[in-house]
């Protein structure tokens, strides 16, 4: 477990938070690289049959990032992902994994220094909660 | 794309430049965007946040319809169109000609970094001796000679500062690409002569020049020596000292200047005498330098010349028409009297230093630290009005932005500070909030109420206190008790200036400049200038924040556009042909993946074999090929012939930096017949920096792995593609305008001089609105004759189709077609239809039962008075006392807003009855004075006049009575706060500001799908970015139902918003972007979700033939139908769900 590496899959939108990890890796800021970036036009886009496949394929935790609030390039795509994640926290368990696992964070495309912050922190995090059951069934 | 041959000159890529050139391009006009500095975005490069969310939003600007044409990415990052030729570190050098058919030269800046060349791997910066301020920073950073201007932008190659640069060399050895030539053979014969009397000077001056310049000096120790040497030998460059014995240095220029009128003659003086240097500037003197010499000033000052003067002028274009759009600068602390010791107390920075400091790309990262010792900031001072509305650094106006910025900056310093956890203390010192502009007002309410402390009141000075450890604050508030406060920094809210070079650059145009030193716009017009075709853009013509600089922008558009139609530039040249793309929708995908190797982060560890072989495990892999450079012009050559070669179905570029390629592959899209979509570019250079160095924490994945990831992940993405053929949709190329007064005209008139129909509807019988009522404006121009000017012109127009007393009665459709029932005064009905709808339903001023109105004759309204006169039933002289109240019912709920011309029109008022009745005692009530930009001097002038201004709190109220026989005697009293004191007095007129209501009735915003604010008026789709459109497209708004304006401000939204609308007017078919929502009609359950989920209402619902149906052209792509449908029938071209599908097993494989 001590050498627990969580593979984290971010839904990453091409306005706001694609440009921040760009910004991020262009100013060679180091942040975690077990991060699977899936670039999408907006949050919004984001349907939850992607977060639950990604975590039943194996992903420690599923990231969903955009523009923050008020500031979507599609006006209110972000916020349609804010009730969508919400609701979709709830049903998680049922598959067996912890709401935990799934995050919504806002990161503008100026904030490439956020953007790093912010994968060290959910790694951490992940690394705390453990292996996914998923992943762990797999094995087994 | 279908272009016309007209062609114009955009200069200065700030906001205002790229609004200006992209509704020409959307229009089909060929845009040269010309900027001096070498990245595009202007100030807004170094602005992350703007309120009023606190965010940005600048890429809301990009091309909505046909968006393909331009770049579909962060607009910070960069753009490209395919009309606009954007080119970066270029001036203008000549103009010639006239409207319609301007010969333009250009003079770009050499860079010796080959962008073609330069892969941006950064070793030159690291071998760099030299260290200089970096200005992104506003020199709270520094940077080396060799740098990135911005480290967001791209293409963003190295840049070498020559002024800074020592010309060592060792950039040049380190490059693996030879992009650098650096050695600049040509200042060795680059010959300057110094004129001194003192040895000391020559002698210095020659070494100086000599070793740090590399430039060939000769010297001369008198003025007839000097002359005797230019006869003599060749000088490219005159350093000239203007006090010597005998021929002083004025003289010497004169004789120099019979003898050869090019030569460049650079004066040099001491402090004392620089008046005398300015006055030899008039007689030819290209610049002055300043004794006792400043080394960093001066080398790069004579580098800069020599520069200007050896660089070939650009080729010479020719345009029909030239924006001017090269944005302001900004007031330097320093320059005046200092009072707040700027520049010798680091914990004292400008406005923009603050942008930077708490931004993630400044110097710490975003974190709050005092720039003196690096300590958290706990608390700041904003001081406002730093030279602005300050006589003594010669600045009689507003700058108009700064209270609203420094509202936002306190904004945003307490969300970084709550994000670390830590208190914030944030108060702004200020004259009068000028929160003028619509939604400010309300800004600053939730700012105060959520902890921002405004302290209206003069800062007396600011000093260390040592003990402390902190600066001490000592001011005056409105009551006149001085007070001592303590914060941690000191932030100088500074004002605008003209944009460096105005002067030259007008000069160049032709163009004179204002009182202020701002370019001189023609009467009621924003943007026009004294020559027909050279037109302002945005703040470059004084004085506005982004809302309006994008507003300006765009009116100025227009008026180029005008000029360039009047010339012939419409005529369409015909559609570019179009590209012919293979169908390769029933093959088998066959992917050419090619992966660049430049990178050592790439290679290193990537066993080209094994990934070859892992990739070719996916059947839709038919070749890998492995190339070194891909970016650069070779490297680029290579591949497309692997292309012609192999002749893939797909492809797919391992590389770095994608937004690079788009323009790239577009290109060779048309060449191969392979459309762009089935190419994509993946970005495996970044990811792997952190595997690659050499202090990679343990347990870092390999790059192979990480490298061969990335590219299955693009394969999985690319073998499901499948474009389907771009759709358009059907224009009607006419208009509809609702509302007949100033703007509705002006914009009618804008479209039908473009040669489309306008039907202009006034619910009146006559046309003009407001201005029926008005007779001059602040400045004195005549508004009557202006409005008989318009009406004549609108009435008399061949392409407008004018129904007075008519009304829309129903109306429903999309961009390109909308179907509008209008029925006149007798009820007869008629349908027009037109492709874009323009509404200037205009407001009226507010009707109020405060302060007594309607008890009394004297109690009246400003459209009162100004009726009154106007036909003159009103007679000053018969006045002794008159009292004006500003802010009725306004800027407090339900009317939280300010009307905007309320606070000029006293001015005006209250400066007419004193011209016409001299001992007139005039008091004038106020809350906040809203004088902004220039307006600002009349209130001066007024308050030199000997009229009265009395501050009031909402909490204090003046307050009238009106008795005796019918209301006859009228009392006004208040508080004045500087003698601490109530006052009374009996005044034979009380003025009532009540403000501007809107008149955008409910229903016809719901025909055309547009929303109202929460004050009725028109709800634009950003208040920044798209102040004149609706969110949904097709529709525009203009004039007071958008928001409260003065007459010129109308016209210039009126402009805005016929030049918005003519974007779409200009072509017989709207085209959709790539990336766009679909439907698979066997899985539709018709449910209308995702009617409901479009927030461009660009999904409707066919009852016919019972589907949905999506206008391409209005759609986004943003998906949010596609999450929405519970039966995955809603889909995103290029975005699908299978696709998505592989692209996550790619991810985890």
């Amino acid at each position: 477990m001590e050498n627990f590496e969580p593979v984290l899959v971010a839904f990453v939108c091409n306005w706001c938070t694609y440009t921040a990890a760009d910004l991020a890796g262009t100013s060679r800021l180091s942040y975690p690289k077990n991060v699977r970036l899936i670039r999408v036009m907006c949050t919004g886009m984001v349907d939850p049959q992607y977060v639950i496949k990604a975590l039943l394929e194996g992903a420690d935790g599923v990231l969903v990032s955009g523009c923050h609030p008020g500031d979507c390039h599609y006006i209110n795509g972000n916020y349609k992902a804010r009730r969508r994640i919400k609701l979709l926290k709830e049903i998680l368990p049922q598959f067996g994994f912890e709401p935990e696992r799934l995050r919504l964070t806002w990161i503008g495309a100026s904030d490439g220094i956020e953007f790093a912050e912010i994968m060290q922190e959910l790694v951490k995090e992940l690394k705390a909660l453990g292996p996914s059951q998923a992943k762990m069934k797999m094995v087994v | 794309m279908q272009t016309k041959i007209g062609k114009a000159l955009v200069i200065g890529a700030g906001i205002s430049g790229i609004r200006a050139a992209l509704d020409l391009a959307e229009f089909g006009y060929g845009v040269t965007l010309i900027e001096r500095s070498p990245h595009i975005g202007g100030i807004l490069s170094q602005l992350d946040y703007q309120f009023p969310t606190d965010r940005c939003g600048m890429c809301k600007m990009l091309p909505l319809v046909e968006r393909d044409a331009g770049s579909q990415f962060c607009l910070r990052k960069g753009l490209f169109h395919d009309n606009i030729d954007i080119k970066l570190s270029t001036e203008l050098a000549s103009v010639e000609g006239e409207p319609g058919d301007f010969k333009v030269t250009l003079r770009q800046e050499p860079n010796p970094v080959d962008a073609a060349r330069c892969i941006g791997c950064g070793k030159c910066v690291d071998v760099c001796p030299v260290t200089v301020a970096d200005e992104f920073n506003a020199g709270l950073t520094t940077r080396k000679a060799i740098y990135l201007p911005v480290p967001h932008t791209i293409p963003n190659p190295y840049r070498i500062d020559t002024a800074a640069c020592t010309q060592c060399g060792a950039c040049q050895e380190v490059c693996p690409t030879e992009a650098i030539r650096l050695v600049d053979e040509g200042r060795k014969d680059f010959n300057i002569l110094v004129v001194d009397d003192e040895l000391i000077v020559r002698d210095s001056l020659k070494e100086w020049l000599e070793e740090e310049g590399g430039f060939h000096v000769s010297m001369a120790e008198s003025g007839q020596e000097a002359l005797q040497h230019l006869k003599t030998e060749t000088c490219h460059l005159m350093l000239l000292d203007i006090k010597m014995p005998g021929m002083d240095g004025v003289e010497v220029l004169e004789k120099a200047k019979e003898l050869f009128p090019d030569l460049p003659v650079v004066m040099m003086t001491a402090y004392a005498t620089v008046e005398t240097a300015v006055e030899a500037m008039k007689i030819g003197a290209r610049d002055y330098l300043i004794k006792p010499f400043d080394t960093d000033a001066l080398i790069p000052k004579v580098i800069q010349i020599y520069q200007t003067l050896s660089t070939p002028p650009g080729p010479e274009l020719e345009v029909g028409a030239i924006v001017m759009s090269g944005g302001t600068s900004y007031y330097n602390p320093a320059d005046g009297k200092d009072t707040y010791s700027y520049g010798s107390l680091p914990d004292v920075v400008t406005s923009l230093e603050f942008e930077r400091l708490f931004s993630g790309t400044g110097p710490n990262g975003g974190q709050l630290l005092r720039p003196s010792d690096g300590r958290p900031i706990r608390r700041i001072a904003w001081l406002q009005c730093v030279g602005s509305r300050d006589m003594q650094s010669n600045a009689d106006f507003c700058s108009n932005i700064c209270c609203m910025y420094a509202i936002k900056e306190a904004n945003v310093a307490r969300e970084r500070a709550a994000r670390a956890g830590t208190e914030l203390e944030t108060s702004i010192y200020y004259m009068d909030m000028r929160t003028f502009g619509k939604s400010f007002q309300r800004y600053r309410d939730r700012s105060e109420a959520s902890g921002v402390a405004f302290k209206r009141g003069r800062v007396h000075s600011v000093e260390p206190d040592l003990q402390a450890n902190d600066l001490q604050l000592r001011w005056a508030d409105i009551d006149g008790n001085v007070a001592v406060d303590h914060v941690d920094l000191v932030v100088l809210s500074v004002g605008q200036r003209p944009a460096e070079g105005t002067q030259a650059l007008t000069e160049t145009l032709g163009i004179g400049l204002n009182p202020w030193g701002f370019p001189q716009t023609e009467p009621f017009s924003l943007t026009r200038t004294e020559r027909d075709g050279i037109v302002a853009a945005g703040s470059f013509a004084g004085l506005k924040d982004i809302s309006e600089s994008v507003t300006q922008a765009s009116a100025a558009a227009l008026a180029a556009s005008t000029t360039i139609h009047n010339a012939g530039g419409s005529i369409g040249l015909k559609d570019q042909p179009e590209a012919i793309y293979a169908d390769v929708s029933r093959e088998t995908p066959r992917i050419l993946v090619t992966v660049c190797t430049c990178s050592e982060a790439v290679t290193q560890g990537v066993d080209q074999k094994a990934l070859t072989h892992h990739l070719k495990s996916d059947p839709a892999v038919d070749r890998v090929e492995f190339l070194d450079g891909t970016c650069t012009a070779e490297g680029w050559d290579k591949l497309v012939a692997l292309v012609k070669q192999h002749r893939p179905n797909r492809l797919l570029i391992g590389a770095c930096l994608p937004y690079v390629y788009a323009r790239k592959l577009k290109a060779l899209g048309t060449e191969v017949g392979l459309d762009p979509r089935l190419m994509e570019v993946v970005d495996i250079r970044t990811p792997v920096f952190q595997a690659a160095r050499e202090d990679a924490p343990e347990g870092t994945e390999p790059s192979a792995v990480t490298v061969q990831r990335l590219l299955a992940m693009a394969v999985a993405r690319l073998r499901r593609i499948s474009p389907a053929p771009v759709a358009t949709v059907p224009v009607f190329q006419q208009t509809l305008v609702v509302g007949g007064g100033i703007a509705g005209m002006t914009a009618a008139l804008a479209i039908a001089d473009h040669g489309f129909t306008v039907d202009l509807v006034e619910k009146d019988k006559a046309l003009g609105g407001n201005l029926q009522w008005l007779s001059k404006t602040i400045d004195g121009q005549d508004i009557r004759a202006f409005l008989e000017d318009t009406r004549n012109r609108v009435t008399g127009h061949p392409q407008i189709n004018l129904h007075l007393d008519t009304r829309v009665i129903a109306a429903f459709g999309q961009a390109g077609t909308f179907y509008s029932t209008l029925e006149d005064g007798d009820g007869n009905a008629v349908q027009v239809n037109h492709g874009a709808t323009i509404l200037a339903t205009g407001g009226h001023e507010a009707a109020t039962t405060a302060y007594g109105f309607g008890t009394s004759p004297r109690i009246v309204t400003q459209q009162n008075l100004e009726a009154q006169l106007h036909d003159g039933t009103l007679d000053p002289t018969q006045l002794h006392t008159v009292a004006m109240i500003q802010c009725v019912d306004s800027r407090e709920e339900p009317r939280n807003y300010c009307s905007r011309v309320c606070c000029s029109t006293s001015l005006k008022h209250a400066q007419a009855l004193k011209a016409a009745n001299p001992s007139l005692r005039i008091v004038v009530f106020y809350r906040d004075m809203m004088s902004y930009g220039f307006m600002e001097s009349y209130f001066t002038e007024a308050r030199k006049s000997g009229i009265t201004f009395i501050p009031y709190t909402l909490d204090r109220r003046p307050a009238v009575a009106a008795d005796g026989t019918d209301g006859d005697r009228v009392t006004v009293s208040g508080y004045e706060p500087i003698i601490g004191q109530p006052v009374e007095m009996t005044a034979d007129l009380v003025v009532l500001a009540t403000g501007i209501v809107p008149e955008l009735p409910g229903e016809l915003a719901d025909a055309y799908g547009v929303a109202r604010d929460e004050d009725n008026f028109f709800q634009e789709a950003e208040s920044k970015w798209r102040p004149v459109d609706a969110l949904k497209e097709g529709v525009f708004a203009c004039g007071i139902c958008q928001a409260p304006r003065n007459i010129h401000e109308s016209i210039a939204t009126a402009e805005a918003a016929a030049e918005r609308a003519l974007r779409i007017l200009g072509r017989e078919r709207l085209p959709s972007g790539t990336i766009v929502a679909r439907i698979h009609e066997s899985l539709c359950s018709l449910c209308e979700r995702c009617v409901e989920a479009c927030p461009y209402g660009a999904r409707s619902l066919d009852p016919e033939n019972e589907r949905i149906v999506v206008n391409p052209a209005m759609c986004q792509g943003c998906g949010a139908c596609a999450a929405t449908c519970p039966n995955n029938a809603a889909y995103i071209e290029g975005f699908d769900a299978e696709q998505l599908m592989d692209v996550i097993d790619a991810a985890l494989n």
